[in-house]
């Protein structure tokens, strides 16, 4: 035993002994092919696992046996090999490897760039660090060609809704899958820190999303956290951010007072005038007695503040400034961010901690997050390897609403309620009204008992500020996932590997409405909590086999998934409070209380094989088979396949001799891939829903009609395109032609109402999208001071509905029609405003007796019968891309990253509710409205005002605009100290930085935030903030 | 352990796991109930019938368009009585509010044929049923019958003229069983042979008790029928039917004033009820939109001509001056507490005193005008203890209840509308309206109903734009 104990100890120490015995230091520096240092390069004592990276300006120190080989490797770079030499620093210049040899993480696995056959465009850790973003899909936008990434709305942590390759989905999901270090993520993306980000790869095509088959079809988005290197130093790096914010885009403007006021006459007197065919004198009279009672406010103080010829003769007591009550003009930003990698010789770890905080355009608009990420590997013998990723995140998002027609939606308060309308109550002579305490009150607007001053016609009972400062809206979700994984290597060419990760995100939901103003005042308040888990349990077991028989190389997988997905909802609702009591315990009548769960399987067996000969002709071949829960037993199953192939031709002799050409390759691929998401949990069964009761009596009601043999949604992609490096390597680039076509949508046909059922969901007709993408990139400029690197990509898409089962469908503003967009606007289309009475006027066309199109056009004043066209504008943009700039000299650095969409239109209906022209009273309106028709011939696009029912605004091509934008998203000025500094203060690194995030935005459009839905429509949204920050970054 | 072995072991695990039988049928919905269970038991069918119900009073679509009630509501402010202040309702008050983009259109035609389809449902289900008693089956088809009736009844107001005008104009499309596929119009004549043969089943089927007044029973199948020969002017049906229809709902003038708000009030026949956890808000008309006081929309006045009708003593005075404008024409003069707004306030569906209107207008129009005058003077004094005989006969006789009609009924059904409607004749903005003349209506004036709503255009290839031509 004690023999034992000491040869144990002996085995242990003998690393130790042998380094104090004979060991040297080998120094150095390593180059890049410009000259300029590799920070971060490994240098490895070959045959050991001794090793050490190089520093900020690739300097390195490594004690090694005498008479060893070393390693000199960078990623990207081919790696180098020099005898120790302890008597002269060795200084080494890396050549970057063919760039193709570069590792990419694709679909269960990771393939050099050069055998990948598909559509792979990856998003580095250092395009990633570039802009740090809240939400790390936006880090997609602009930099891909190909995808079109949309922040509705300027809420802090909200994700932005992504689209690759267009459109090919109508109801059910046309979203990307997210996959996180290899297993499906059902979380909320803004529970994953940026800066724990390592890359992000986005699958565009068949080949590359096939392994993802059944919920493939709309791309893939794979995530990979941040991993430690083996046999490195450990490391810790501190970074620290605070920003300030303010709106990105200017909101629309909005009338004054005064102005609001003499329209709102003049609307009424037309009113009077035109429609009840008052005398001229007599309608003035009638407007100028009815003001008051009709605005049902007075801030002028006397009885008619406008007279009789529509001039006001006096000044306002109260002029509310809603926009600066509301939003927040100076928001802050804070993140915070701690991580320490490292390794030993079989154990490598990442462990990363962030904090975030950071204030939206509302006032009391949040997000605050802690993210902790803790990622290991091991090599738990010579052919055992396993490994855990761990992950806690908890995040809290105040958010009050800011779009939607809700009451309380800070956005449509600003463009809804005038000046005109006061922050506090007010008593019939206009003074303000204090409560007990002395304090001013807001103003609720339903004070039934002051005919003046105390019910506001429009929005009554509910106040926009009150609405944020007394109500609460708080969003809390924590996230945990563990994902750990067991390699076994079976034999040299076969492994075994087995994947099992689990995921909760709970998301908490609690909203409290003011127990003494608003909404619930009457009941005392109400406080709804949602607490909802959401868990994913998936298993993957892979076996591989790979070998290489001289020049050819075969790569085989067979893939078994198991995937689960279980959300457990439960609601509470409550009324009656005490003044600060917001928990439900205080309630007195319990309103409603709910909760369910549902669950969704998937059962998958993939397989996947590849050949390649001598690293020329590639060609590979997958299929899956998926099972669904979704869909009924005789309709599940679904077979998805892709095949594709790659041909390097600069590695062929005719082409060696065209000295421009570095890299030339041409690829294609083909398959087919399904949808199942965003479909409910059964949407194929007829089911009678409960909680339908009647006072004691248990109530259902019959779901809409269901089509049993519903089925998965299918889309065939293809893609050619060609990679290239010309030019020694100045210029490199991809230009890919894609085309997919979704068949058998899962799609909610509208049915006539008077059948009951608005909708039924059923596979209905194709669409097909398809485009063609650049991407370029060229190192302009690299000197010993300078270097300049630009980049940009863009891309072309179109999107057509190949296939309808019936001839046409509306949808909102939409046709659907064969030949057409999803996205072209179907509306009617404005004529102008006739000069001779003021009237809005529409199209429409002229018709036989028969009914028949004659081809000719009139205008019509009467809005039904207006004849709605398509207009030939889109909502999806004809171009989107980006452009990036990395410039560095001496120690400052820049980064910027611009995106642009250009030839998309949007509907503005914003706008239009704010162009109403006084048709209801309480109402807001622009300046534009200053140009309305006032005398007949008057020439103008703005109607005359009219207090009465009228279609002047309603939906038609007077209120669509193209909504072209250039936006700067990220600027990043840094000065990276030198070497001097760090020494004194025994650190590695230190970086200094300025950040912009969306400084400037050209917009063809103004007072919107040019990011609207995807439908192009706007909805009171709020804007996206500008942010300019001020970090620091240590290692240590 | 030798590394080949170790393979084997894996690769049979692999493919064992994949083999987990029942993986893929495992979950089953949780919020949901199938067929069988609902039409297999007197339970499951009285579980689908209250839904139904529920949704009778439910938020359909938005405050102005929630259920039943804001069908009702919208008649009411399109008469001369009720004043609205500038609030929901706005363009139902200027009689303007009827092209088939509106909301209003396109709720009046979607709401009833919502539950129409729920009600076809029932129906088939229940009579496919193997479980339940013959007796069960047309208990329950009684109560069906007479929804649906009164819902195509509903739709036939709604978007046509009234049924003496030309029972060949195009009506409303007609479903007896639930469909996918849209229908083509019907005529005006077949939707109400259709309503009838409906309310006939009903009222011979529908069971006598019920669990509360929001379910049907004989009483309420027969006041649907009532209203609906009140319409055709089948007078001596009328009378019948109202007859019937009121036993067991006697008059209780103490009731009136105490806010309309609970069912259990001896006079209500149908009614939708409320409950603090079962309730619509805001969204409740009358109540929320005519309680000046509590802490709803208020807004809405009562026409001063309209108040000088009432005596002090008779209790459905409810007026009162809110905002002691006194003699002033202003519009928001004359404020009600007849209907008080709270989250769990009833609201009536219909009441027996209309009931015993319609029959005493039968039997005035019947030319049994003394009974008539004798049972109109019965609820005149049964309102007002100092209520005297009128005299009248004739012309002045059938005024005098229509009067009554109105005073009786104000803020609940739209009963000036309705009657307006039926005897084809207009309605003329008078007193302190703040929408005055603008808002008539003329005799058959096709404001009276509303244009079909483009949605059903866009997705019935039956109907086309042609049908609004001329609407």
């Amino acid at each position: 035993m004690r023999h034992y104990l000491v040869c144990q100890f002996l085995a242990l120490c003998t690393p130790f002994i042998l380094t104090a015995q004979q060991n040297v230091t080998v120094n150095g520096v390593i180059y890049d092919e410009f000259g300029m240092p590799l920070p971060g390069a490994t240098v490895i004592e070959v045959g050991t696992v001794n090793g050490v990276s190089t520093d900020f300006d690739g300097n390195y120190s490594i004690e090694v046996l005498v008479g060893a080989t070393l390693e000199y490797s960078y990623v990207g770079y081919q790696a180098q090999t020099k005898l120790a030499d302890s008597a002269n620093p060795i200084n080494i210049s890396l050549i970057p490897a063919n760039e193709l040899e570069e590792v990419v993480v694709v679909a269960f696995g990771t393939q050099s760039k050069q055998s990948i056959v598909g559509s792979v465009a990856v998003i580095s850790e250092s395009d990633i660090q570039a802009q740090p973003a809240t939400t790390i899909t936006q880090a997609i936008q602009g930099s891909v060609p190909g995808i079109n990434v949309v922040n509705t709305g300027g809420i802090p942590g909200t994700n932005p809704t992504i689209r690759i390759r267009g459109v090919g989905s109508i109801n059910a999901s046309a979203a990307p899958l997210i996959i996180v270090d290899g297993a499906p993520f059902n979380g909320n993306l803004n529970s994953i820190a940026q800066e724990q980000v390592a890359s992000i790869s986005v699958l565009k095509d068949a080949s590359s999303t096939s392994l993802y088959g059944s919920r493939g079809a709309n791309g893939v988005i794979i995530v990979t956290t941040k991993s430690g290197t083996k046999a490195t130093p450990t490391r810790i790096s501190f970074s620290t951010v605070y920003g300030n914010s303010n709106m990105a885009t200017p909101m629309h403007d909005l009338l004054e007072i005064d102005d609001y006021t003499r329209f709102f006459w003049e609307a009424y007197r037309n009113n009077e005038l035109y429609v009840n065919q008052l005398s001229a004198v007599q309608a003035g009279v009638a407007a100028s007695s009815n003001l008051v009672s009709a605005l049902a406010y007075n801030p002028y103080g006397i009885d008619q503040p406008v007279d009789n010829q529509g001039n006001l003769s006096s000044a306002a007591i109260w002029n509310t400034d809603w926009k600066d009550a509301i939003l927040n003009n100076n928001a802050y930003k804070v993140q915070n961010g701690i991580s320490i990698s490292g390794g030993s010789e079989k154990t490598n770890f990442y462990l990363g901690s962030n904090y975030i905080k950071e204030e939206g355009q509302v006032k009391t608009t949040y997000f605050e997050r802690f993210a902790t990420r803790l990622n290991i590997d091991t090599q738990v013998n010579d052919y055992i390897k396993s490994g855990l990723n761990l992950s806690y995140t908890t995040s809290k998002q105040n958010a009050p609403n800011q779009s939607g027609t809700s009451y309380s939606n800070s956005i449509q308060w600003i463009y809804t309620i005038p000046s005109y309308y006061p922050l506090y109550r007010r008593n019939v002579d206009g003074l303000i009204v204090n409560d007990p305490n002395g304090n001013p009150e807001f103003d609720y607007g339903n004070n039934n008992s002051q005919i003046v001053n105390g019910v506001r016609p429009a929005l009554s009972n509910e106040n926009g500020l009150g609405a944020i400062m007394n109500n609460e809206i708080l969003k809390t979700r924590t996230y945990t996932s563990m994902n750990g994984y067991l390699k076994i290597d079976l034999l040299p060419e076969l492994n075994f590997k087995s994947n099992v990760f689990y995921e909760r995100a709970t998301l908490d939901d609690f909203r409290y409405t003011h127990h003494k103003f608003g909404a619930a005042s009457s009941v005392g308040g109400r406080v709804s909590q949602d607490r909802d888990y959401f868990t994913t349990l998936n298993a993957i077991q892979t076996l591989n086999y790979s070998n290489t028989l001289g020049a050819h190389t075969i790569n085989a997988d067979a893939i078994f998934e198991s995937y689960r997905f279980e959300q457990n909802l439960l609601a509470a609702q409550g009324t009656g409070y005490l003044p600060n009591v917001r928990v439900l315990n205080g309630s007195t009548v319990p309103e409603s209380v709910g909760g369910a769960v549902n669950e969704e399987r998937i059962l998958s067996a993939i397989t996947r094989l590849s050949y390649n000969y001598d690293n020329t002709y590639f060609a590979e071949v997958s299929f899956r088979r998926d099972g669904s829960t979704k869909f009924s037993k005789d309709t599940r199953w679904g077979n998805f396949y892709s095949f594709g192939g790659s041909w390097i031709l600069s590695n062929e002799s005719f082409i060696d001799e065209i000295a421009w050409i570095d890299y030339l390759k041409f690829k294609f691929s083909y398959g087919e891939l399904g949808n199942n998401r965003n479909i409910g949990f059964f949407p194929y069964l007829q089911v009678f829903d409960t909680g339908y009761n009647q006072l004691d009596n248990t109530g259902v009601i019959s779901s809409e009609f269901v089509d049993p043999n519903l089925t998965w949604e299918k889309t065939a992609l293809q893609n050619f395109g060609t990679e290239f490096t010309l030019f020694e390597g100045k210029l490199q680039g991809g230009i890919e032609y894609y085309s997919k076509e979704s068949i058998d949508l899962i799609y909610d046909k509208p049915l006539a109402l008077s059948t009951g059922n608005e909708s039924i969901k059923t596979n209905v007709g194709a669409i097909k999208n398809y485009g063609i993408e650049f991407s370029f990139n060229s190192i302009v400029l690299k000197n010993d001071d300078l270097t300049v690197d630009l980049g940009i990509n863009f891309s072309f898409d179109r999107n057509e509905i190949t296939d309808l089962t019936q001839d046409e469908f509306i949808n909102g503003t939409k046709k659907w029609k064969v030949g057409k967009s999803l996205y072209e606007f179907f509306i009617r289309e404005s004529a102008g405003v006739d000069p001779t009475d003021g009237y809005q006027m529409w199209y429409k066309d002229v018709l036989t007796e028969d009914g028949e199109e004659t081809g000719e056009r009139t205008t019509t004043k009467d809005y039904s019968e207006a004849t709605r066209y398509y207009l030939d504008k889109s909502s999806l943009p004809k171009m989107i891309g980006g452009f990036n700039a990395n410039v560095s000299y001496k120690n400052f650095d820049l980064s910027a990253l611009i995106n642009f969409s250009f030839g998309s239109y949007v509907y503005d209906g914003v706008y239009a509710s704010l162009m109403n022209g006084f048709e209801s009273p309480g109402r807001n309106g622009h300046p534009d409205l200053k140009k309305r028709w006032q005398n007949p011939g008057d020439q103008t696009d703005v109607p005359l005002f009219l207090n009465g029912q009228n279609d002047f605004n309603a939906t038609s091509s007077r209120f669509l605009f193209k909504n072209n934008y250039i936006r700067v998203r990220g600027l990043n000025l840094g000065y990276t100290f030198d070497e001097i500094w760090m020494e004194k203060y025994q650190i590695q690194g230190l970086r200094v930085f300025l950040q912009g995030d969306n400084l400037f935005t050209y917009q063809s459009h103004k007072g919107i935030d040019p990011e609207q839905a995807i439908s192009g429509m706007t909805n009171y949204r709020s804007h996206q903030m500008k942010t300019i920050s001020l970090g620091i970054n240590v290692q240590l | 352990m030798n590394k080949r072995h170790l393979a084997f072991l894996v690769i049979s695990l692999v493919f064992l796991t994949g083999c987990e039988k029942g993986y893929l049928d495992d979950p089953k919905p949780t919020e949901s109930v199938n067929a069988s269970v609902v039409f297999e038991s007197q339970d499951g069918v009285e579980a689908f019938m209250s839904g139904i119900l529920r949704e009778t009073r439910g938020q359909f679509t938005r405050t102005d368009s929630g259920g039943l009630y804001s069908m009702y509501f919208a008649r009411v402010v399109k008469g001369n009585d009720l004043v609205l202040g500038y609030q929901w309702y706005l363009f139902d008050y200027e009689n303007d509010n009827r092209e088939p983009t509106y909301t209003r259109t396109t709720f009046s035609w979607e709401f009833p044929y919502y539950l129409i389809n729920q009600i076809n449902q029932l129906i088939k289900g229940v009579k496919n049923s193997n479980s339940l008693s013959d007796l069960e089956k047309d208990e329950f088809l009684g109560q069906a019958y007479a929804m649906r009736g009164f819902y195509y009844f509903q739709l036939a107001m709604e978007f046509q003229h009234t049924y003496s005008y030309d029972l060949s104009l195009p009506a409303p499309p007609i479903y007896n069983e639930p469909a996918i596929e849209g229908k083509a119009m019907s005529t005006l004549g077949e939707l109400y042979d259709f309503i009838l043969a409906d309310l006939n089943a009903a009222v011979e089927t529908a069971p006598a008790s019920r669990i509360n007044k929001s379910y049907i029973n004989q009483n309420v199948a027969y006041a649907i029928l009532a209203r609906v020969h009140q319409v055709m002017g089948n007078w001596q049906e009328a009378a019948n039917a109202a007859s019937i229809a009121r036993q067991g709902y006697p008059l209780n003038p103490v009731q009136y004033g105490l806010g309309f708000d609970d069912m259990n009030a001896s006079e209500w026949i149908w009614a939708m009820p409320q409950r603090d956890d079962q309730t619509n808000y805001f969204y409740i008309a009358p109540h929320a939109f005519t309680d000046n006081i509590n802490d709803g929309y208020g807004l809405a006045f009562w026409n001063k001509e309209f108040v000088s009708l009432f005596t002090p003593t008779d209790v459905r005075n409810t007026f009162i001056d809110l905002y002691n404008v006194g003699d002033s024409d202003l519009y928001y003069a004359r404020a009600s507490s007849k209907f008080t707004f709270d989250f769990s306030s009833d609201i009536p569906i219909i009441r027996s005193p209309e009931m015993l209107l319609i029959e005493i207008e039968a039997n005035a129009r019947l030319g049994k005008e003394s009974e008539a005058a004798n049972m109109l003077l019965a609820l005149q004094q049964n309102r007002d203890p100092d209520a005297v005989a009128s005299g009248n006969t004739g012309d002045a006789l059938i005024e005098e209840i229509l009067v009554e009609r109105r005073k009786e009924l104000y803020g609940e059904m739209g009963v000036e509308w309705f009657d307006a409607k039926r005897l084809r004749r207009g309605i003329t903005r008078t007193g302190n309206h703040r929408v005055g003349s603008a808002a008539n209506l003329l005799p058959d004036d096709k404001k009276f109903f509303l244009k079909i709503p483009q949605k059903e255009i866009d997705a019935n290839d039956l109907i086309d734009d042609s049908v609004n031509t001329d609407r």
